[in-house]
């Protein structure tokens, strides 16, 4: 007794649910991979976004027995460049070549990557419960510096400079060769 | 402006342009020192890597929920329900993307399928006997197992409590020595003895009738003490219509009861409350003990929760009529996303407060996906069924017949399934318990787990904590999971598949697990124990 409508309906919510699955379990390495480009954090979920309806648009063209996740970068790199060429100040940052470049060079990077970045969780437990408070409130919790700075009495410039100070120290744990930052 | 690798001023760009506060000038300068310079650029990529996964990976912030709800409650500046944690923003974030999705589709706003017909019930059972108190059966009613699904027939209490829920949604609550006869899921017959009738708005017009007279509910709470020749009706809250043999209708109100005795007009009288004392306190026990047990499953469940090899979890804790999506509560949860709810209705768990989900049409699902591969699953599940509709009824199966990938499953003879996929396509090995599940079963909460250990080549199937039976395994690991469903399976055939790829399942889960190891007899035991609906 299924009627055409219903056909329909059922066709387009399989095709959802499949899109969102697979969109789903992309989406992190999509937000790195624009993050090289905007490492911003609200814009670049701002671009992912646009990504993802644009993914939506042209999901009948692709191909099920290709991955995922390198079509879906393609998307988002389309989408980043239109969010940049918006904006003259990251133009700048990614004039002459620079964008392809970063993101060619992430590419060969990416093994090395995970390899030392599997011990971020770790490194985040073993920070001092100051340290760790701040970090997971700027990035877990998104709040801004000043309600940091407030919530732990120091300044907002302390709290920034802070922040600076636990990644550097993050990234001596996880790799131990990062380049001081001299903050 | 120029910058130097490696220099504070590099330093001080970077976590600006993560920032978002860098100027023009200092993106310049960083554009033109990463063009030129290897060991900048890749120490740039480095620090952006570390930034993103940061803030895009919450998993690397175990149980931060809660810590940053205290750190707001301990400085107040932001109060509490202002701060939406990431992963419930993440949870606001796909549904506002999915809405979107539904609204370029051309107005798809259909994604739940709230069906009502129910295909093919296979029961004839019109109640379900919930709880007893000391009750004492006449041999003539076969001794019933709380939970017992109840078809139209006659029950005698000879002593004790018994509680019996209708399918209307009507409860009964029967003292010995009684004799009720069960006629439908809106109607039952007290040949003697006392019933108290609470009857729930759903369920008005909930008929009791004892020799004397028929009581028809009006949405109340009212007890009845019948024998042979004559009938009290006594009504505690609402309203109920009498409708004698011969003489004409007449209802009650609340605190009023009627005496008939043979072909007598009714007797008009005060509500005695006191004659029904023990089944009020029976009732509210009942009420108490459930949530009591319900509690404690909580409790163990935040529990398990931690377990580090516990790779899904569903409780079904969070449906409401608008979600569609059930959060993975394992802690440790690594790649394992969440559920996506397709049609599917809530029902009532294994306790009276706690939601479980209905599986009854075709298109009835959970969509998942464990991009994980394993040497060794544990599969756990709280169902309850209503039939054995199909030839094959999917608890869990992954799509399709991919490589190293599993399909959970009970047959229509009431065989429990597991077939492993080997290596290369066309490579399979089943693996079926003797029929262990029967229609008796039907209407009861069951808990059913198989294990699947890739070491010990030994595949073990169990039913409410007890191993049923075990096979040797010529499949070795690894095992995958990849795209699955519970409830339903998605054989990847065409938009009309054959019956044989018909696999949907008819009932109600309401918890489901899935480990990366093998456990022992002795903790599926535990996951029963713990989970059991009494105690």
């Amino acid at each position: 007794m299924s009627t055409d409508s219903t056909n329909r309906f059922g066709d387009s919510n399989a095709a959802q649910q499949r899109f969102l699955s697979l969109f789903l379990r992309s989406e992190r390495e999509i937000f790195r991979y624009v993050a090289v480009l905007v490492p911003n954090v609200t814009d670049a979920e701002d671009i992912v976004q646009q990504t993802a309806m644009a993914l939506w648009e042209k999901f009948d063209a692709y191909d099920p027995s290709q991955p995922f996740t390198p079509w879906a970068c393609r998307f988002a790199v389309n989408k980043a460049r239109q969010w940049i060429e918006r904006r003259q100040r990251w133009q700048a940052l990614l004039d002459h070549g620079l964008a392809e470049e970063l993101a060619q060079r992430r590419q060969e990077l990416q093994p090395e990557f995970e390899q030392r970045l599997k011990h971020l969780e770790g490194c985040l437990g073993k920070l001092p419960e100051g340290q760790r408070s701040v970090v997971e409130g700027y990035y877990y919790e998104r709040a801004s510096i000043q309600t940091l700075a407030r919530r732990s009495g120091r300044s907002e410039a302390a709290t920034y400079k802070m922040l600076q100070r636990i990644r550097h120290a993050l990234l001596v744990c996880v790799g131990g060769q990062a380049k001081p930052e001299v903050a | 402006m120029k910058l130097l690798f490696p220099s504070p001023d590099f330093d001080d760009v970077v976590a600006a342009v993560c920032h978002g506060s860098a100027t023009e000038a200092e993106m310049r300068a960083l554009n033109e020192l990463l063009r030129s310079n290897a060991n900048a650029r890749d120490e740039y990529l480095l620090r952006i890597e570390l930034h993103a996964r940061l803030a895009f990976d919450p998993d690397l912030f175990p149980q931060s929920d809660m810590a940053a709800m205290n750190a707001d409650n301990r400085t107040n500046i932001v109060p509490p329900n202002l701060v939406v944690p990431p992963r419930k923003r993440r949870l606001v974030r796909v549904l506002a993307l999915a809405a979107c999705l539904m609204l370029i589709a051309g107005g798809t706003v259909f994604w739940f399928k709230w069906s009502t017909a129910r295909n093919g019930g296979t029961s004839a059972a019109v109640a379900m006997l919930t709880r007893t108190v000391d009750a004492r059966w006449s041999p003539k009613t076969h001794s019933l197992r709380v939970d017992s699904a109840l078809e139209p027939g006659s029950l005698q209490l000879e002593s004790g409590l018994a509680q019996v829920v209708f399918y209307s949604g009507a409860r009964l609550v029967i003292e010995g020595p009684a004799e009720l006869r069960l006629v439908s899921a809106n109607e039952a017959v007290c040949i003697s003895g006392r019933v108290l009738a609470g009857v729930p708005t759903p369920a008005r017009g909930f008929r009791l009738r004892t020799s004397q007279l028929s009581v028809v509910d009006l949405g109340t709470s009212f007890g009845i003490n019948a024998s042979q020749s004559r009938t009290e009706v006594h009504v505690f809250k609402g309203k109920v219509e009498l409708q004698p043999g011969k003489a004409g209708e007449q209802s009650l109100s609340e605190g009023q009861a009627a005496l008939v005795q043979g072909s007598e007009l009714p007797q008009l009288m005060a509500a005695n409350p006191e004659a029904f004392a023990a089944m009020f306190e029976f009732q509210e026990r009942s009420l108490a003990s459930e949530a009591l047990r319900y509690d404690q499953w909580r409790l163990s469940s935040a529990q398990l929760n931690r377990d580090p090899s516990l790779v899904l979890r569903f409780d079904f804790e969070d449906l409401s009529d608008q979600d569609w999506t059930l959060p993975n509560k394992a802690e440790r949860n690594g790649p394992a996303e969440g559920g996506i709810i397709v049609g599917c209705q809530r029902a009532e768990g294994r306790w009276r407060e706690k939601p479980a989900l209905e599986f009854q049409s075709v298109n009835d699902r959970v969509r998942l996906d464990v991009p994980n591969e394993f040497r060794a699953m544990t599969l756990s599940v709280w169902v309850c069924l209503k039939g054995l509709d199909r030839e094959f009824n999917s608890l869990f199966m992954s799509d399709g017949f991919d490589p190293g990938t599993v399909h959970w499953l009970i047959r229509r003879d009431g065989v429990l399934g597991l077939t492993v996929f080997g290596p290369h396509f066309g490579k399979f090995q089943i693996l079926a318990s003797p029929p262990v599940l029967s229609l008796e079963n039907l209407g009861m909460w069951q808990h059913l787990a198989v294990v699947v250990d890739g070491r010990s080549q030994e595949v073990v199937h169990y039913v409410n904590g007890s191993p049923v039976s075990r096979h040797a395994l010529k499949i070795g690991p690894p095992f995958r999971v990849g795209s699955a469903e519970l409830g339903n399976w998605n054989a990847r055939s065409g938009p009309n598949p054959e019956p044989s790829l018909i696999r949907n399942l008819s009932g109600s889960l309401d918890e489901f697990e899935l480990f990366s190891r093998a456990l022992s007899d002795a903790e599926i035991r535990e996951l029963y124990l713990k989970g059991k609906p009494e105690l």
